[in-house]
């Protein structure tokens, strides 16, 4: 992959497993968002493929099958709009239904009680539920999510993994990115860890072990 | 009917009072208010060439005010995000087109009033600036029965908004044509300049605590018909007797404190 003249990924080849929760890690500027990206068909890789099912990945296909949640900086949180109308914009574009409505969906990561406040009347970590539950509604079994968990106090993270842990128990598939890392890693069945290149792939002991201690504090998701 | 000289007068002020918020609105919410101020400048090139080609000068104002708001996007994708170099070119480019207007003025031997052009003439309005009016709220009111939600999901997410397949740049462009028929249809009432204190003014007052953008543009629209009518009526009363246009450009300013406290 890359990003101008810059070679933001190289030899990154691994496989997602149906109804699996893995975490993508790595430092900032290691090439996670380039990488989710490049998954959810905004980008392209200069060389290899992406495939989903064994079908390349087509910015058509992905639409069908895939639902990103960018990261925080990507959303106006002061626009005008409430929760449930934020969560139903996952609809606009959606030619099949979705695994849920709007209103499911917002009781699937409990905000339903806070459908019709203003997004910006929101906690940090309701906020990055409300933006999940809007990939609900999209006709998506694969869930990219690009640092759900960054900026956000520990028990809304907390909460925020309870609800990913749920979604995989319902089948769903999840790969999750984030450039911090600590115990919440072992909420993952799987964790890549990435700088440009993949560095480790395992189960969160698995990765420990073959990277040595790389823990830096709580203050993590993935 | 002498008597009621004021009548169209205020009928324009009261159109371009909800007219002008309306669309500053929704281009605030996109975070492109920049582009009222560009095309309010840039349509100054096509109105002098339309009035020498003795063309509607409002169509004119229209073309060239939309050609520089795509030079400008084009320009400013090139030169990229980060260092203010988009600003540079857009603020370029605004004064580029502003300065070919007044020299294509004595070059095509064309007498245009410019004092008029800039900050307005309501007084002298007539039925051909109602009609104008008339289109382009037609034409923003099409955009919002149409394009409602999509514009909404490129406010909040445009990067979401384009990859779930929405055509942002078509979306942009029909954006960009409607501020210019706002701002020209506005160039009797308010002038081209003035133009922007009524676009943005009333939206950020709207905007504080608005729970939906049509509640807001609802609220803006509404916030945007008091400047205008207060700002006419005081100006025709013979004790104050002055140009409505910067008076209700006044006015708006002074909407400015209120915004802040509501959003504070």
């Amino acid at each position: 992959m890359r990003r101008g003249a810059i070679l933001a990924l190289d030899g990154v080849d691994f496989a997602l497993e149906p109804g699996s929760l893995t975490a993508l890690v790595g430092p900032n500027g290691a090439g996670k968002s380039t990488l989710l990206q490049a998954i959810e068909g905004q980008l392209s890789p200069v060389a290899g493929s992406i495939r989903l099912d064994g079908q390349p990945l087509s910015p058509a296909l992905a639409r069908q099958r895939l639902a990103l949640m960018p990261q925080r900086s990507a959303i106006a949180w002061h626009f005008p709009i409430t929760v449930r109308e934020l969560v139903a914009l996952g609809r606009l574009a959606a030619t099949r239904p979705g695994c849920c409505d709007v209103e499911a969906a917002l009781q699937r990561v409990g905000l339903g009680e806070l459908a019709g406040r203003r997004l910006d009347q929101l906690s940090g970590g309701q906020q990055q539920r409300a933006l999940l539950a809007r990939t609900l509604v999209q006709p998506a079994r694969v869930l990219l999510l690009d640092e759900p968990c960054a900026a956000i106090d520990p028990p809304s993270r907390t909460q925020l993994l309870g609800v990913m842990g749920q979604l995989r128990d319902a089948g769903f598939t999840l790969l999750v990115s984030s450039h911090d890392w600590g115990r919440d890693l072992d909420s993952y069945d799987r964790v890549l860890v990435l700088d440009r290149r993949l560095l480790a792939d395992g189960t969160p002991a698995q990765v420990r072990r073959s990277l040595g201690d790389l823990h830096v504090g709580n203050h993590c998701c993935g | 009917m002498t008597d009621l000289w004021w009548l169209l007068p205020l009928v324009l002020a009261l159109l371009i009072g909800a007219l002008c918020p309306l669309t500053g609105t929704l281009l605030l919410v996109q975070r492109r208010l920049f582009q009222a101020n560009l095309i309010s400048h840039a349509v100054l090139p096509g109105l002098a060439l339309a009035i020498a080609l003795r063309l509607d000068p409002g169509l004119g104002g229209v073309l060239s005010g939309v050609a520089g708001a795509l030079l400008a996007e084009r320009l400013s994708r090139a030169e990229g995000p980060g260092e203010g170099g988009d600003e540079a070119v857009l603020n370029t480019v605004l004064a580029g087109f502003l300065g070919l207007g007044v020299l294509l003025i004595p070059l095509l031997h064309i007498r245009v009033d410019l004092e008029a052009v800039l900050f307005g003439d309501l007084l002298a309005a007539g039925p051909v600036d109602l009609l104008r009016s008339l289109l382009a709220l037609a034409a923003l009111a099409l955009l919002l029965a149409l394009r409602y939600r999509q514009l909404v999901y490129l406010g909040v997410d445009p990067t979401g908004a384009a990859s779930a397949g929405l055509s942002v740049r078509r979306l942009r462009l029909l954006l960009t044509l409607v501020t210019a028929f706002t701002v020209v249809s506005a160039m009797t009432a308010v002038g081209v300049v003035l133009v922007i204190a009524l676009m943005g003014a009333p939206a950020l007052l709207a905007l504080g605590g608005a729970s939906s953008l049509r509640q807001a543009l609802l609220r803006a629209a509404l916030v945007g018909l008091a400047l205008s009518a207060g700002g006419f009526l005081l100006a025709i009363q013979p004790a104050v007797n002055l140009p409505p246009g910067p008076l209700i450009g006044v006015l708006c300013m002074g909407l400015l404190p209120l915004a802040a406290l509501r959003r504070g």
